[in-house]
């Protein structure tokens, strides 16, 4: 995976991921738009076979891109954990029956 | 999160996930069906092949005989150490197919596929490769290899993996006279008329298609269907390459993966 940044200003940013998809821009957008210092946030992919996703971030206020993408990738680890966890359980308990 | 599993084999799981939004699940989905990796035939070398099928034909074939997996000790080609354009044994494993036809026809079955590893060999022993008639005969060495479902639909190690909402009918008992007409309407037998109301019964087999609502006489109808937006039935049918909750297991791997390549990539930019 590689990014390449096509913009950036103190409240924006845009950036493309080579060899990604909506697997992973779809998520990542989910849980920004769920943040309060998030003006807008989303991604389009030009082509569906060639094109690379470009993601767009714009925050309020003081608040950086950077750091609200750090955050949201935080919180997308854990939601895989929290997933992973709670799959673990029921198989026990389906194990146990 | 919670999660309950409502069936399970070692081929097929069903259950529900409670307090996610769609657009993980479906991440999860997408996974299961192009990133996980399987093992399947990648090339054939024909040595002879006297059949009536060709042997571009019998090669697209054999590709398609789901090969029971062992992730831990295979490796993709492309993160091979070997880094070799034929593979090693880290990231190939040959099969050898040999069969003559003497007396009567007979059918090539999967069984007959002779593996150098006997914990990789197709799922089922009873898959038609190719009938032979007396005196023909078919002498090959296939290449089987790991690989993700984007590149070939053979290299999924899922042969259905779908999600849906998790359904919720509310019936209005004051407005509702148990006409029973919605009753007769729905396909999946979901509701049942006591004679003084609807009820339900096995509500998740809900297909959301509404034509209870169109049948109900009532303006407005008195029974409503609409789906829990944070709630979803998953069903998940493995091939038989690996076992279903390892498919489930690797793809949340992989999706954790993703994330954290991407966070990395974002630290190197901020330099």
């Amino acid at each position: 995976m590689k990014i390449k940044v096509l913009k950036k200003t103190s409240n924006e940013l845009k950036i493309e991921v080579e060899g990604e998809g909506h697997t992973l821009c779809n998520v990542l957008q989910k849980v920004l738009l769920e943040d309060e210092t998030i003006e807008t946030a989303g991604y389009h992919i030009q082509h569906p076979l060639i094109g690379n996703p470009i993601i767009y971030v714009h925050t309020k206020g003081k608040q950086k891109p950077e750091a609200t993408l750090r955050e949201a990738t935080k919180k997308m680890r854990g939601q895989c954990k929290e997933f992973r966890r709670s799959f673990e359980k029921a198989l026990k308990e389906w194990q146990g029956k | 999160m919670e999660l309950q599993i409502l069936e399970k084999t070692d081929d097929y799981l069903r259950f529900i996930i409670k307090g996610v939004n769609v657009s993980f699940v479906n991440a999860l989905r997408r996974i299961m069906l192009t990133e996980v990796p399987s093992m399947a035939i990648d090339e054939v070398v024909i040595i002879e092949n006297s059949s009536m099928i060709r042997d571009e034909i019998l090669a697209h074939r054999m590709g398609f005989i789901p090969l029971k997996t062992d992730l831990d000790s295979y490796n993709l080609p492309e993160e091979c150490t070997c880094k070799s354009e034929f593979g090693c044994n880290l990231c190939r494993l040959s099969l050898t197919l040999e069969v003559e036809a003497t007396e009567d026809v007979i059918t090539v079955y999967s069984k007959d596929l002779q593996s150098e590893n006997p914990d990789v060999r197709p799922v089922s022993d009873r898959i038609p490769i190719v009938k032979l008639a007396p005196e023909q005969k078919i002498k090959l060495e296939a290449y089987a290899r790991l690989g993700k479902g984007k590149n070939h639909a053979k290299w999924q190690p899922v042969s259905m993996c779908t999600h849906k909402y998790l359904p919720q009918i509310k019936i209005n008992a004051e407005s509702c006279n148990a006409c029973g007409d919605c009753v007769k309407m729905c396909p999946q037998k979901i509701l049942v008329n006591t004679g003084e109301g609807i009820k339900t019964q096995n509500e998740i087999e809900c297909t959301l298609c509404q034509d209870c609502v169109d049948a109900c006489p009532k303006n407005p109808p008195a029974i409503e269907i609409s789906w829990h937006k944070d709630a979803f039935i998953f069903n998940i049918e493995s091939t038989g390459a690996l076992p279903v909750e390892r498919i489930v297991l690797e793809a949340l791997k992989i999706l954790d993966k993703k994330i954290v390549d991407f966070s990395k990539q974002l630290k190197v930019r901020k330099k």
